[in-house]
């Protein structure tokens, strides 16, 4: 680990406001006949506005490992604290909330509602949650085509998703995520959808968004998405080894 | 699980002071505790300072957003949803269409037989036992205490008797061979008020009064068929009837019975004269017509009127109470189609499940999605609830709206009044809501139950 590691710190101090993650010797056993060890004590510490990237090939554990990160799934053992908040006590209502408030979500997959304006798509994103102070429900229409016109989206407003690229849809899913002002972006396999002209539109994105301070984690196999990282974590067979970027 | 869980989530809180509580300026989120069953918290409402804090912890979904979200699923696909309340709207509107048509018809036939026997009661009278010589039952003045009741409109009293039902009655007293001018015709006696009571009129004539009934006058008014019968159809040349070797001179006509029809071929006379010279003494029935509604009062103070201490050998004929005539017309109308109505409902509660089951599978991607974006269970599961229940509310207002039309289209085809219950056309909607209701339970539980990890390698 780097020079910012947190490992030598003892648990349990209070973590400084500069870590948006910090896992703590996370394993993941799924209980099979042999049981899968899909992920072995993880150690793992992203700061504010840093661009990490996490590579691996298929069946690594890199979805598990997303999982965890998004509060989707329960590591068997080991901690993981997210802005500070330890989650292995949380309810599965509290880790739900967690999840809507601090974690903006990208997927390959984009998942937009095909039936919903692009503008209703971004807004989906504060439906769950208590409106923040000057975030209000009457404001959020506006905020929505300002979060699309920060992705280039401003002249889609209105758009149905199926009338737009595939590199333009994903840049919704972005927006959308961006709508949340969430500490952290995580995006698993963003351009695994797209050709390499739309790749560049979303990495270029992703340079910008990490200009301006948000914090990325992006899980790829594909090495010129990861290059982009400022810091590059290799995952092989459910144990994280590090790269420089 | 649960239990165990929060347990020892909040021993491991009390060994690191503070880090709970740890939050970062500008973030203000809380997740201490928070979003416990409604059980677990319910012990510690001692705190309130602490439940405030945990609030901001839970999901959270304004009703409004609810409600546009479902909205939304319902009008992502109108020609399924639209398919899909048809079961709904067949349902509700056989239900309004059965109850309404039945309420319309029932009110028919009562308006019908209201306006002929609700107001009508006869009391009719015992023949008095042989060998008594006490006075009779019921004498010809009982009628005026009758008549001084409230709600009576008419009286009058009647005397019949087994040896006058068949008399042969003659209009002239040549015996012409060949010629049958007989008539066998009934003799009775009434009082002066009987064109009232059996709401006849005077065809040609008068009827007798009171000073005719004094003197003993030997007149008599023929029922109109029995004026026929004998061939009179004038009176101001007085012509007589013969019978038992007596005349009578026919002063007027009586027709147009609306009640006791049985008097139109009959003779009859006024009562002193009929005692006198037919043995016609007794009163034997009484009839009274009543203003609308007073017929079951009166039913039961006529008889105290007309023979006060002896009322209970008196026989009442009222007409039947309205309320439960109406009751039992639309019992035969409603059972089979209150079936069918329910039937329908029924399937058409099965479809919303089948269609909505359909829905969540289909959108499994939409079901991770929501949950990413920080829905919890309890939300998904309420949006598709409201999806359904929408459904069901359409189909119930729509349902109604035509159960209604085709009710008035039957009272104008049939020129009848329609009568629709007010609660039934407002009850139809939320009735429509509630099967809505219930069909999403099963497809929104398997919705909520859906783990995010799985539903979102579902494709959006």
């Amino acid at each position: 680990m780097r020079g910012h590691s947190t490992a030598a710190a003892p648990f349990g101090k209070p973590p400084d406001t500069e870590t948006v993650i910090e896992l703590r010797a996370v394993c993941r056993t799924f209980d099979s006949d042999p049981p899968v060890h899909a992920l072995r004590d993880v150690d793992l510490t992203v700061r504010r506005g840093e661009h990490l990237s996490i590579v691996g090939p298929s069946g690594s554990g890199k979805s598990t490992l997303l999982n965890i990160l998004g509060l989707l799934d329960r590591p068997t053992s080991g901690s993981y604290r997210i802005d500070g908040v330890p989650t292995g006590a949380l309810s599965d209502l509290e880790r739900t909330a967690l999840r809507g408030s601090r974690i903006g979500f990208v997927f390959q997959s984009f998942h937009l509602l095909p039936y919903r304006t692009v503008d209703e798509n971004v807004m989906l994103a504060e439906v769950y949650r208590v409106p923040r102070p000057g975030r209000g429900r009457r404001t959020r229409a506006e905020r929505a085509r300002e979060a699309l016109a920060r992705v280039g989206l401003g002249h889609r407003i209105g758009f149905q998703p199926g009338r737009l690229s595939g590199g333009e849809r994903q840049r919704v899913a972005i927006a959308r995520a961006l709508m949340g002002e969430p500490a952290l972006l995580l995006c698993d396999e963003p351009t695994g959808n797209l050709d390499s002209e739309n790749t560049d539109s979303v990495l270029a994105l992703f340079d910008e968004l990490q200009s301006q301070g948000m914090t990325l984690l992006v899980i790829t196999h594909d090495d010129t998405v990861s290059r982009r990282a400022t810091r590059r974590v290799r995952i092989r067979d459910g144990r994280l080894g590090q790269e420089s970027a | 699980m649960r239990r165990t869980r929060s347990v020892a989530g909040r021993g491991r809180q009390t060994s690191e002071p503070g880090t709970g509580q740890h939050t970062r300026p500008g973030n203000p989120v809380e997740v201490v505790d928070a979003g416990r069953q409604p059980r677990a918290r319910a012990g510690r409402r001692l705190r309130p300072d602490r439940r405030r804090r945990e609030r901001p912890g839970r999901p959270r979904m304004d009703p409004r957003d609810m409600w546009s979200e479902a909205l939304a699923g319902v009008l992502a696909r109108p020609v399924r949803s639209a398919l899909t309340t048809l079961g709904t709207v067949l349902g509700i509107g056989t239900l309004v269409i059965t109850i309404g048509v039945a309420s319309t018809a029932a009110n028919q036939i009562v308006g019908r037989f209201d306006a002929l026997t609700a107001t009508s009661v006869a009391v009719t009278v015992p023949p008095p036992r042989p060998g008594s010589d006490g006075p009779p039952l019921v004498d010809w003045s009982g009628v005026q205490a009758v008549e001084r009741l409230a709600g009576v409109v008419s009286a009058a009293a009647l005397a019949e008797s087994d040896g006058t039902r068949n008399v042969q009655v003659r209009a002239n007293d040549v015996v012409a061979p060949g010629e049958l001018t007989a008539q066998t015709l009934a003799v009775v006696a009434a009082g002066p008020t009987l064109p009232a009571a059996v709401r006849g009129t005077m065809v040609t004539g008068r009827f007798y009064d009171a000073g005719d009934i004094a003197r003993h006058e030997r007149v008599a008014v023929l029922g109109d068929q029995a004026a026929r019968l004998l061939g009179i159809d004038d009176v101001r040349d007085a012509p007589a009837v013969f019978f038992r070797g007596q005349s009578f001179t026919v002063i007027g006509v009586l027709g147009g019975f609306r009640r006791e029809q049985r008097l139109s071929t009959s003779v009859i006379l006024p009562p002193t004269t009929a005692a006198d010279r037919m043995g016609l003494a007794h009163v034997t029935q009484v009839l009274v017509n009543t203003s609308l509604g007073a017929a079951r009062q009166v039913a039961r103070q006529a008889p105290i009127a007309l023979s006060p201490g002896k009322e209970d050998a008196l026989t009442v004929v009222a007409p039947p109470d309205l309320s439960k005539a109406r009751k039992g017309v639309q019992g035969d109308v409603n059972g089979l189609f209150l079936v069918l109505g329910f039937v329908s409902l029924v399937v058409g509660a099965i479809g919303i499940a089948n269609v909505t089951l359909v829905t969540v599978m289909e959108r499994v991607g939409e079901i991770g999605l929501r949950r990413a974006l920080g829905a919890s269970r309890r939300q998904v599961a309420g949006q598709f609830l409201a999806e359904s229940t929408t459904i069901g509310l359409l189909g119930g207002v729509i349902g109604a709206a035509l159960g209604i039309v085709v009710v008035v289209c039957v009272a104008g085809v049939k020129d009848w009044t329609p009568v629709l219950d007010l609660r039934l056309a407002l009850g139809a909607p939320p009735v429509g809501a509630f099967v809505g209701l219930l069909a999403g339970l099963y497809p929104s539980l398997r919705a909520a139950r859906m783990e995010p990890v799985d539903a979102l390698r579902a494709p959006s």
